[in-house]
């Protein structure tokens, strides 16, 4: 790890303004991923700015139609809240599902989404609840958000402040995880709202992307049966020690029915 | 408490230690002026080092030693030699053994080879170092598949050694064996692979050296598994000094597995390092490094060949197998391949005549060494999956075909056709007590569940045989002090496999003296004048058979104190249950007692002096052991996702006299952990291109998790200890990972019969199973 200035600032406030003062600032979560990769040198910020003591980073509040969760909330909060569990089950599920326990004590939806790793689990139901991602500027839609591998529609400084997850009729996310990391080898999940059927698929390409024909195919007959016959591409599917893009796109087809499945029960 | 029995389920002393963070391992210990030493590694499978430009690195502050190969060379150390026990050609000419120095001379044959020693005042400072160090290589082409590196015309690792080829081994009967073949009614034949897997010990490697210019002595604390041995390869073959120069320890250990029972070059660096600059100089490893330049092992591919007559008599049996080496020979790497899977080809089953023959191949890869079994469990994998390919393909239930070939009980002791002394054991009983364990009755049922849950269950039995290993002598030493605490030590040692219970036990079984107040010292070599540390499930047997002279020794001097303080003759006493006793006067003392006589010069015979009981052994094994047992597995495959998980598991172990069942057990999970990790997660692969170690983090080495990891039922058969040692002991170290690997594939395989899928290879990873089905699929 080469050497950095720390900083701990209280308010959200106080923390973009810090990154603004910096050479080569940058945010510090949970740590996770973060940490490891200063460890391997492959990272050097000048500045980490830790956001651990914002304590209005890490709320979860609920409107009749909405959950809000803070930035800094971390995974084992979440899987932990009982409104989260009562409302949005599937999000909890997701939650209770990545890495080990220590990951899941540590890590956050904020530093989570911010890196977009195409295997990271949140981003599925980012984009298939439609959820809205607050920053201390704006708001961006989901479907906005994740915009390459590795890539989001931050700017530079921008800060996560909370995410606004809509409560669908139902939900439910599927996944398969990597034997060694745990992440998504491929995960699904699958929401109901009134008026629209989303699918979006983590895990199985450069970064999560949504299935049209199944979410046509759903809006239609909301059953397994209905996707029985779809098959994704495998043509741009990530191919590691783990998955070939074949066995990936048979996954997302797998997934997507059992979601369905459960979303129903 | 106060004695202890044999048998009995002793709690691991060490473990509250261990389990509250006060465990001491390297890492934990520092001193004074302590430097940091780093490796850089090399980068690249195969190349020439053109060049290493060290101005940059050596200008930064607090940079204080960069060595290289050719400095090393300089100092005129020797390279390290290989200790293989087979290290003949059969046609008895000997092994090609290259010289393996601790940096890389002039070319570099793997990833993550050591090409130069940096030594800064802190970590930081030498990583910074390291990346200043400029290294010029010119890429030579590669190889990683042991069975191309055979092949004419493929990059030639060693100049001198054609093909690649470190030694041609054989054993058995080629003659006798074909002959068996042509007689037999059939011939079953598979390509069977043992995948290259690594130990991943959860305390990476890690040294402190110090060096004392006064009595030009060094210090070395070091995460190994063998103080002895490797201390006298430093000494006398790299630095050419006599080994008592070197103090060497072990502290606590987190583990080994055979990767700590190897003589790295980082050791000598350490020491060079701590002489050169007169200060104590530190290193440890990072776990990318651990899965770099940690040795792996199994990595063997063999064409294994079953002759069988109609009724399902086994003939003879034909094993060929090419065993990667990796880059170097190593500490005794060529043993695995060949000795080392040759000892118990076959199992427990009858066979008339065997044939073994097997080629020790140079790769462009990180040197193998034992990893926990060391040969066995690839013996063991070959037999069991061509056992289960042929009751498959001649339509035998794969059940009554084991039976019918066990070795029965009356015929033991006999040699096994591959020169095995196998002593004791009963192996259709312990076959049929596997059997009934594993609730055949209830299958259907369950097979029935599984189906309705949109699963294939499958069941596989694999009885197994085992040979023990490692140095065949053991030390044990036994102090007294007048506080009335022991002093126990042990030349066997161990890495957190609870020596610090198990060998106090039987102490105190044998002595009838409180456990508590036994100290036990292993792992240094001070504390015992010789030993054989860690490896082949050798330190009940050997270790604790020297525990068992010495205490002999003991009771054999306080016989003479107890007579003293009993007015009675040495010849009248005996000992039993703690009480030295004369049957004609009916008088008793304990033993406690006579230790507290034994400090008191007015309650000594005349000719016995304070301290007297103390007490020393050396015990030495004529022949190994042989355990055995028997597991049986269930598992559930999703064929959908091709996910498998291991549902039911069942064990029945002849491990001779068990000392302290909850360390067999212990032992027994651990095993099959691991071989359930190399069934179904773990693979050490290289790409083939550009000879780069792909799985080179835990991110991408997948290891069993506990989750992962099904309840066992163990049960031991105890009715047939050995007479090989005194504790009647078999060795329970490395048994489990030896059955586990087939039980799992051939359970894999027979769920999945009905999908028409007839072969998979380790990893059974969930996407094998579904290509497996996808490409049967009719
Ligand atoms: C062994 C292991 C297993 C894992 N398994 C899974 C898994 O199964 N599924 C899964 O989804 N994930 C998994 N993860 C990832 C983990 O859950 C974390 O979500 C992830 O590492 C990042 O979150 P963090 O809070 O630790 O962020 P950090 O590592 O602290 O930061 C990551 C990045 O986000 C930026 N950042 C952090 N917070 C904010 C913010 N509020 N606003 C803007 N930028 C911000 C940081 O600057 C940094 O660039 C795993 C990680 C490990 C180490």
């Amino acid at each position: 790890m080469y050497d950095f200035r720390y900083h701990r600032p209280a308010t959200i406030s106080e923390a973009v303004d810090l990154f603004r003062q910096c050479d080569d600032g940058q945010y510090l979560a949970g740590g996770q991923t973060l940490i490891p990769v200063m460890k391997q040198r492959l990272a050097s910020p000048s500045d980490l700015i830790d956001l651990a003591r914002i304590d209005e980073l890490k709320d979860i509040s609920a409107t009749e139609s909405a959950i809000t969760i803070g930035g800094m909330t971390t995974h084992a909060a979440i899987a932990a809240s009982s409104e989260v569990r009562s409302r949005l089950a599937a999000l909890a599920d997701l939650a209770s599902g990545i890495g080990d326990p220590h990951v899941r004590n540590r890590g956050t939806l904020g530093g989570s989404i911010a890196n977009n790793d195409p295997t990271a689990d949140y981003p599925a139901a980012i984009v298939a609840l439609g959820a809205t991602i607050i920053t201390d500027r704006r708001r961006i839609e989901g479907d906005a958000f994740f915009t390459n591998i590795f890539e989001t529609a931050l700017e530079e400084g921008e800060l996560i402040r909370a995410v606004e997850f809509p409560i669908p009729e139902r939900a439910a996310y599927a996944k398969f995880p990597n034997p060694a990391s745990r992440y998504a080898i491929a995960g699904v999940m699958v929401s109901k709202f009134a008026d629209i059927v989303r699918v979006a698929v983590t895990g199985a390409g450069p970064f999560v992307f949504r299935v049209p024909d199944m979410e046509a195919a759903l809006a239609r007959d909301f059953s397994p049966e209905a996707i029985e016959k779809l098959q994704i591409p495998a043509g741009d599917l990530n191919a590691d020690l783990h998955a070939s893009p074949a066995y990936r796109a048979h996954l997302v087809s797998i997934l997507a029915k059992r979601a369905v499945q459960a979303a129903k029960e | 408490m106060t004695t202890v029995e044999i048998g009995q389920a002793l709690k691991r002393s060490e473990d509250f230690r261990l389990l509250t963070g006060k465990g001491k391992y390297v890492d934990d210990i520092s001193l004074d002026g302590e430097a940091r030493a780093v490796i850089l590694r090399s980068p690249h499978a195969h190349a020439r080092i053109v060049e290493i430009d060290r101005a940059a690195a050596a200008a930064l502050d607090g940079v204080h030693l960069i060595v290289t190969g050719q400095d090393w060379l300089a100092e005129g150390f020797g390279p390290i030699p290989t200790r293989s026990a087979v290290n003949k050609n059969k046609d008895g000419s000997p092994l090609s053994e290259p010289p393996r120095h601790c940096l890389a001379i002039d070319r570099v044959r793997y990833v993550g080879e050591a090409v130069a020693l940096i030594v800064a005042d802190s970590e930081k400072i030498a990583r910074d170092a390291l990346e200043l160090i400029d290294v010029t290589y010119e890429e030579l082409p590669a190889v990683t598949d042991p069975r191309k590196a055979l092949a004419d015309g493929a990059p030639r690792i060693w100049d001198d050694i054609p093909n690649n080829l470190c030694v041609d081994f054989e054993l058995g009967d080629e003659a006798a064996t074909k002959a068996a073949f042509e007689a037999a009614d059939h011939v079953i034949s598979l390509d069977v692979e043992n995948n290259r897997v690594t130990g991943v010990p959860i305390e990476p490697r890690g040294l402190v050296g110090t060096y004392d210019a006064e009595t030009d002595t060094y210090l070395l604390y070091n995460s190994t598994q063998n103080v002895h041995a490797i201390r006298k390869t430093i000494a006398e073959d790299i630095f050419k000094i006599s080994a008592d120069k070197i103090h060497h320890i072990a502290p606590d250990v987190g583990g080994g597995f055979g990767a700590k029972n190897s003589v790295y070059p980082e050791p000598a660096l350490v020491l060079y390092a701590a002489k050169q600059l007169q200060r104590p100089v530190k290193w440890i490893a990072e776990r990318s490094e651990s899965f770099l330049a940690d040795t792996h092992g199994r990595n063997q591919s063999s064409k294994v060949q079953l002759a069988l007559d109609s009724d399902g008599t086994f003939r003879a049996l034909r094993t060929d197998t090419v065993g990667d080496i990796g880059a170097y020979c190593w500490t005794i790497g060529p043993f695995t391949p060949t000795g080392g899977s040759a000892r118990t080809q076959g199992g427990p089953y009858a066979f008339e005549t065997m044939y073994y023959s097997s080629r020790a191949v140079f790769t462009n890869t990180m040197p193998m060494d034992p990893y926990r079994g060391a040969g066995r469990p690839e013996g063991t994998y070959q037999i069991e999956r061509i056992v289960e390919a042929a009751a498959s393909q001649l339509g035998l239930d794969p059940v009554a075909l084991r039976r019918k070939n066990l070795i029965p009980a009356e015929k033991l002791p006999m040699k096994s056709p591959m020169g095995l002394d196998i002593d004791s054991g009963n192996f259709p009983e312990v076959f049929e007590r596997t059997l009934a364990l594993s609730d055949r009755d209830g299958y259907s049922e369950r097979v029935a569940a599984s189906k309705a849950a949109g699963r294939a269950r499958g069941f596989a039995i694999a009885p197994y045989l085992e040979c023990t290993g490692g140095g065949p002598k053991e030390f044990a030493g036994i102090q007294f002090a007048a506080d009335g605490t022991i002093t126990l030590s042990v030349g066997s040692q161990g890495t957190g496999t609870g020596h610090e219970t198990a060998m106090p036990q039987i102490l105190s079984a044998k002595l009838g003296l409180p456990v508590e107040k036994i100290r036990y010292r292993q792992g240094d070599t001070d504390a015992t004048p010789l030993g054989g540390g860690h490896g082949g499930s050798r330190c009940l047997e050997v270790g604790g058979g020297a525990v068992v002279r010495a205490t002999e020794a003991v009771i054999d001097k306080a016989k003479a104190i107890a007579a003293h303080l009993l007015n009675s003759q040495a010849d009248d006493i005996s000992f039993a249950d703690g009480q030295f006793s004369d049957a004609k006067t009916n008088q008793s003392t304990p033993m406690e007692e006579v230790v507290r006589a034994s400090f008191e010069t007015g309650r000594l015979p005349q000719d016995m002096e304070p301290g007297c009981l103390d007490s020393d052994a050396i015990f030495e094994r004529g022949i190994i052991s042989c355990p055995n047992g028997c597991h049986a597995a269930e598992v559930e495959v999703d064929p959908e996702t091709g996910a498998v998980a291991v549902a039911n598991y069942w064990i029945v172990d002849d491990f001779g006299t068990i000392i302290n069942p909850l360390l067999a057990d212990g032992q027994v999970m651990g095993g099959v952990a691991q071989g359930i990790g190399q069934a179904l997660y773990e693979d050490a692969v290289y790409d083939e291109d550009t000879g780069q170690l792909l799985a080179g983090s835990l991110m991408d080495y997948a290891l069993p998790r506990a989750d992962l990891i099904p309840n066992m039922v163990i049960r031991y058969y105890e009715d047939a200890p050995t007479a090989k040692n005194p504790l009647g002991v078999k060795g329970a170290g490395e048994a489990g990972c030896c059955p586990a690997p087939p039980v799992i594939v051939n359970a894999i395989l027979n769920a999945l019969k009905p999908y028409g899928v007839t072969d998979l290879s380790m990893p059974v990873t969930s996407e094998k199973v579904w290509q497996a089905i996808h490409d049967a699929k009719p």
